[in-house]
């Protein structure tokens, strides 16, 4: 079923309290209460943590390579708003509600991680600061883009339900519209310049590692790798979540507007592919990934996933198949994910004979923050405009919530249960 | 919408414009730095020491009084008696290792603690200076109140030193800090004044390097290339190592002459030098958000005359 995508409506026709949403909250709390046990027995006993590898899934996945998934709203806002890919205003929404809930995962566990945030007020005073310090630069620059731009862009929509959901207070809702507009462009450029700042610093952490890091990562471009594949994982990542969402709540797909971004990732991630191949070649480090090693093996399976998507998404563009979208955009997201999740772990060597694996209750607090992450995202496009539709889908719900609901009260019960008694 | 050629060449002037401009201020902002970035040297009062592992027994005496002298607290991990450590972690400050090959190569015992590098990977690392090198002893410290405990000093340091206390709600970094309170009241750190075969003794950096260059002027061909670990190893480090067996082979890395945050930093530092590319990029990506920006909005208001509907941003 295609449609144009014109504007962002909620997805009315379904309760927002259900039972999988049950379970992810309860999954959750699991998790919470885990992370309570953490802080009071430490590190030791409740993840899988040593001295030599001191930093965990918590960080090497939830912060480094999740929030690269968590970058469509960098990418594809840049695509968007700097170099004027209209067509890309409709997935614009969308984007920025899973990079918000991304960073705050990822943030949330940034925070479990370390053994001593109480300290953490320092980052208030700049004269405190080791402003060469990579890891300043990503605790700095990645509290302040959650919090400040990538917020603000989520206000239209909370702005528009108010006005939708509360009529006495459209006045006012005007007011606030005309400031937004006001600084609105503004805001967009500190969105684009913070993740462009701290995801290249995220591939700056692990220079400092040194040749620790295998020679097929560890490269003075690492910083400049890690914000590049951000830029194709966003666009991957976002595609996926809108095929999920579209699939999981029967909603139309507009194969032109995935088409674009297809094409987009595709020439994005040639060019990050090239790159990197030039780079390795440049430094003689490529005769490493003809040795029959397991830092070769990851290497060629980082390679094998990003081509194959590659192939998929010009496939996919071809044929107009969101068959093929959704298979090459998991590749890519997983291919990328695999990258930056290497030199941290996997290729990185402290220690001849060393390895870390996470432990179940690490694993289980990790997962029970993402599933709050999904929680949220399941609760705010019903609530909320978020995923795009068309305008006679828009004409639909007006139509549903006309007939069901006519106070603010009733209309937030028609959107938790879909029924008004 | 279409795209006019008009349009897309006068895009273009103005994006290879940006461009010019970006370039400009990051050159300059590059060759300002270029200057300002000196090779670290030692202070002149460095204190070190010099580990001479060919004069080192094993005893271990060091290691029980760097416990005594820096944790008085026993590790009680299975029944409050100390066991001899594997390794150095949150109790232990000091240890000796034993290198010895099968294959019927010279074995060698090995001592590991903080090197108190001249340019330090940790405290490049630390977020606030919670690692600080002395400006006039060059030990490196830890401060409590300025870490986060995010151990990225232990990803960092070459050595894999500071160590972290994995159990407890107050997890502190442990390495060795040159038992710089027993300095201050003028005595020797704890394991240069028990060891009994004088394997590893106290100075100035200057000091230590004259003796161990002396050594090896002494008794040519007893020592590994007649070399000194740590007089240009990452920079330099204060803690000097003499050995008969190859450095590596006592768990010493293969560093260059570099420091590891000369050598991996140095394109990092100069890239957010005064923040003037962050700004250049800044005023660019503005120029053109804004300009899209009217642009959208026209085209939203296009679109809500047309359909009625409300426009969303």
């Amino acid at each position: 079923m295609s449609q144009a995508w014109q504007r962002n409506v909620p997805v009315y026709d379904v309760p927002i309290v259900t039972k999988p949403l049950l379970a992810m909250l309860a999954f959750g709390a699991i998790g919470l209460v885990l992370t309570l046990y953490r802080e009071v027995v430490g590190l030791g006993t409740t993840s899988g943590m040593t001295d030599v590898y001191a930093w965990g899934i918590w960080k090497t996945i939830s912060t480094m390579v999740l929030t690269g998934l968590g970058s469509g709203g960098f990418a594809i806002g840049i695509a968007a708003w700097v170099f004027n890919r209209q067509k890309l205003h409709a997935v614009l929404r969308t984007s920025v509600i899973t990079s918000f809930l991304v960073y705050a995962c990822g943030l949330t566990m940034l925070g479990i991680d370390v053994g001593r945030p109480w300290n953490f007020y320092w980052i208030m005073m700049p004269w405190k600061w080791n402003a060469h310090s990579p890891l300043l630069e990503v605790a700095f620059c990645m509290p302040l883009y959650t919090c400040v731009p990538l917020l603000f862009e989520l206000v239209p929509a909370f702005l528009e339900w108010v006005h939708e959901t509360f009529p006495n207070y459209r006045a006012q809702i005007a007011i606030a519209d005309k400031i937004v507009r006001r600084v609105f462009p503004y805001l967009l450029a500190l969105a684009f310049l913070l993740p462009a700042m701290h995801q290249s610093s995220l591939g700056a952490l692990m220079l400092l590692a040194g040749n620790q890091v295998n020679p097929l990562w560890q490269t003075p471009f690492l910083p400049l790798l890690y914000v590049w594949a951000a830029a194709y994982m966003g666009f991957a990542f976002v595609m996926a979540v809108l095929l999920v969402a579209h699939l999981v709540w029967k909603r139309a797909i507009d194969m032109d507007v995935l088409s674009e971004m297809s094409r987009i990732t595709v020439w994005i991630t040639a060019a990050w592919m090239a790159f990197r191949f030039v780079d390795l070649g440049l430094r003689g480090s490529l005769v490493l990934a003809f040795a029959f090693t397991l830092p070769a093996a990851l290497f060629w399976m980082e390679t094998a996933l990003l081509l194959a998507s590659i192939l998929l998404l010009v496939r996919a563009v071809k044929e107009q198949s969101p068959k093929l979208v959704f298979v090459g955009s998991l590749i890519a997201s997983l291919g990328g994910m695999l990258y930056r999740f290497d030199p941290t772990t996997l290729a990185f060597q402290p220690r001849p004979g060393s390895f870390y694996f996470p432990s179940a209750m690490e694993l289980t607090i990790n997962l029970g923050i993402l599933s709050l992450g999904v929680a949220a995202f399941c609760v705010m496009v019903k609530l909320m405009a978020f995923l795009p539709a068309s305008n006679e889908k828009f004409r639909a719900m007006e139509a549903a919530q006309t007939k069901a609901a006519d106070t603010p009260l009733a209309k937030i019960k028609f959107a938790l249960f879909a029924s008004a008694d | 919408m279409q795209i006019t050629r008009r349009k897309l060449l006068g895009n273009a002037a103005k994006g290879a414009a940006a461009a010019v401009a970006v370039g400009g201020v990051s050159t300059a902002a590059l060759t300002g730095v270029v200057h300002a970035e000196e090779e670290k040297v030692a202070p002149v009062k460095a204190v070190g020491m010099l580990y001479d592992a060919t004069r080192c027994v094993g005893c271990q005496s060091c290691v029980a009084a760097c416990v005594q002298a820096n944790n008085p607290t026993a590790d009680a991990r299975l029944d409050a008696q100390r066991q001899a450590p594997r390794d150095l972690s949150d109790h232990n400050r000091n240890i000796i290792k034993l290198y010895s090959p099968t294959d019927g190569e010279q074995p060698s015992f090995m001592k590991q603690q903080c090197m108190h590098c001249i340019d330090p990977a940790c405290t490049a690392a630390c977020m606030f200076k919670g690692l600080k090198k002395d400006e006039t002893t060059g030990i490196v410290t830890w401060t409590g109140s300025l870490c986060v405990g995010c151990r990225y000093c232990e990803i960092a340091c070459p050595y894999h030193i500071p160590k972290f206390q994995w159990n407890g709600f107050n997890p502190k970094i442990v390495k060795c800090e040159l038992c710089k309170e027993r300095l201050a009241v003028g005595k020797e750190p704890a394991c240069t004044t028990v060891c009994p075969t004088h394997a590893v003794i106290f100075g100035t950096r200057t000091e230590l390097l004259a003796e161990a260059k002396r050594r090896i002027a002494q008794n040519p061909g007893k020592y590994y290339q007649d070399h000194v670990f740590g007089e240009e190893e990452g920079g330099g480090t204060q803690v000097l190592y003499l050995s008969a067996v190859p450095f590596d082979k006592l768990g010493l890395p293969k560093l260059g002459n570099e420091s590891v945050p000369g050598k991996y930093l140095k394109w990092q530092k100069r890239l957010y030098s005064y923040l003037l590319l962050p700004g250049a990029l800044y005023l660019t990506l503005a120029t053109f958000t804004r300009k899209s920006w009217r642009h959208h909005e026209e085209h939203l208001k296009h679109d809500e005359k047309e359909t009625g509907l409300r426009q969303q941003l």
